[in-house]
């Protein structure tokens, strides 16, 4: 009878209503991440900012030192490419898109006959990597929703430690970087050696150029802020995948939820029809049983 | 008026920001003073204690290593940055974690195998932070 398709139906509904309720809270605690890590982000500017203004300082009062540290290199042998993803997924396309890229910078250095060592942050790396027969060097997991400077410092040091070595000569970065809460793409960047800051949304220093002072003098100044500078980047590029991968959820979420919204309102239509269906045969069987009845007389 | 602007600033936070008469820390090529008007300089900061003299006392932090510059910011204001890595106030150090935290990088060195560069750099990494916490408290204390 109709009354077993309704049953199955409110079965079906009730499972909808409760996946609703867990991605609505998905996307609710989302929604407070992403204030927490632009936050972050915020808090990071002015140390960011003091690193390139340094940088740049350094860099102009001798061109000649710092076109030796900061220079891209002629000819690449090996390159280590740093992917920064996620440690969950539910994030819509966040971590695939960063994976993609990623696989596509290897694909086109190793079809430069480059020799591409990969290291990865996010517990979806690894499994995205493995899938396609990658060799990943080393994946940190568990700190990419909240990463702190330390986590950064970890990472920098052992993307650094091949380079320092001579091992390789470049070192590349794939993330997604956060513009605002509206706005994330994702981009790859050189690392080291590092880029020259000039490009960057850094007010110029107000003071006279080469009037500087510096202790001690630029080029060792620079190859100590060489490393820093390395960590502050990395830093950076871990808090806006962190706020980016929050604003990612949120969006999937907040989706997942009004599909289930409108999942729930369809079945409880079908349901409706389905018994309002059985109630009217019902009512049929027993008006033309009854008419049998009184004809039969 | 000449006044120096001060900001000891970190990945995490602006550790503190505010105007100061004197500026004391320690380079590379050694100790030196930043007042008012002072030319501009950029250089390093050797981990140590970072003095901040203002109206209303001195105050001061550890750095673990960092730079610092300083340059004429905004009418007669010489700004004076200070970017650290890591750095705390003096008075928030925990002496006793920090003496647990040099035992277990003393004892992390130790068990450690000469392969392991990476591990081995970042104990002796701790292991300073510890050291310059320590060292910044005993000379506090003894003052």
């Amino acid at each position: 009878m109709a009354g077993g398709q309704e049953r199955i139906l409110r079965q079906r509904i009730k499972s909808v209503n409760a996946t609703r309720k867990i991605t609505k809270a998905m996307e609710l605690i989302a929604a407070s991440q992403i204030a927490r890590s632009q936050a972050r982000i915020t808090a990071n500017r002015p140390y960011r900012e003091g690193m390139q203004r340094i940088i740049r300082e350094a860099a102009s009062a001798d061109p000649a030192a710092a076109r030796k540290m900061l220079a891209t290199p002629e000819h690449v042998d090996t390159a280590i490419v740093l992917v920064i993803v996620g440690d969950r997924g539910l994030s819509g396309a966040y971590n695939s898109s960063v994976l993609r890229a990623a696989e596509r910078l290897v694909h086109m250095l190793q079809h430069q006959g480059t020799t591409v060592r990969l290291f990865a942050v996010g517990k979806k790396a690894p499994a995205y990597f493995r899938f396609r027969g990658f060799d990943l060097e080393q994946s940190f997991v568990g700190f990419a929703d909240r990463p702190s400077f330390a986590d950064a410092r970890l990472v920098a040091s052992r993307v650094a430690a091949p380079f320092v070595a001579g091992e390789a000569q470049q070192v590349l970065l794939v993330s997604t970087r956060f513009y605002s809460a509206g706005s994330q793409s994702v981009e790859s960047q050189q690392l080291l050696p590092l880029s020259m800051p000039s490009d960057l949304e850094v007010a110029p220093s107000t003071g006279l150029k080469g009037y500087t002072e510096f202790e001690p003098e630029v080029e060792r100044l620079l190859s100590e802020l060489a490393p820093k500078a390395l960590e502050s980047e990395v830093f950076s590029a871990l808090l806006e995948g962190a706020a980016s991968f929050h604003t990612s959820q949120q969006r999937a979420m907040a989706a997942a939820t009004d599909n289930a919204d409108e999942l729930g309102q369809t079945l409880t239509r079908i349901m409706n029809r389905a018994r309002q269906d059985s109630i009217t045969t019902e009512i049929m069987e027993i008006v033309s049983g009854a008419e049998a009845l009184r004809s039969g007389k | 008026m000449a006044t120096l602007l001060v900001e000891i600033v970190t990945p995490e936070t602006a550790l503190w920001t505010g105007e100061a008469g004197a500026l004391m820390a320690r380079s590379s090529e050694g100790q030196f003073t930043i007042l008012p008007e002072h030319t501009a300089l950029v250089g390093d900061l050797v981990p140590g204690v970072v003095r901040v003299t203002t109206t209303t006392g001195e105050l001061s932090f550890v750095v673990h290593g960092g730079f610092f510059q300083v340059g004429p910011g905004d009418e007669g204001v010489t700004r004076a940055t200070v970017l650290a890595g890591v750095a705390e106030r003096l008075e928030e150090i925990d002496v006793a974690r920090a003496q647990a935290a040099k035992e277990a990088a003393e004892l992390t060195l130790t068990s450690l195998s000469d392969e392991a560069e990476v591990a081995r750099a970042e104990a002796v990494a701790a292991l300073g932070r510890a050291e310059t916490r320590l060292r910044a408290r005993t000379s506090a204390a003894s003052k």
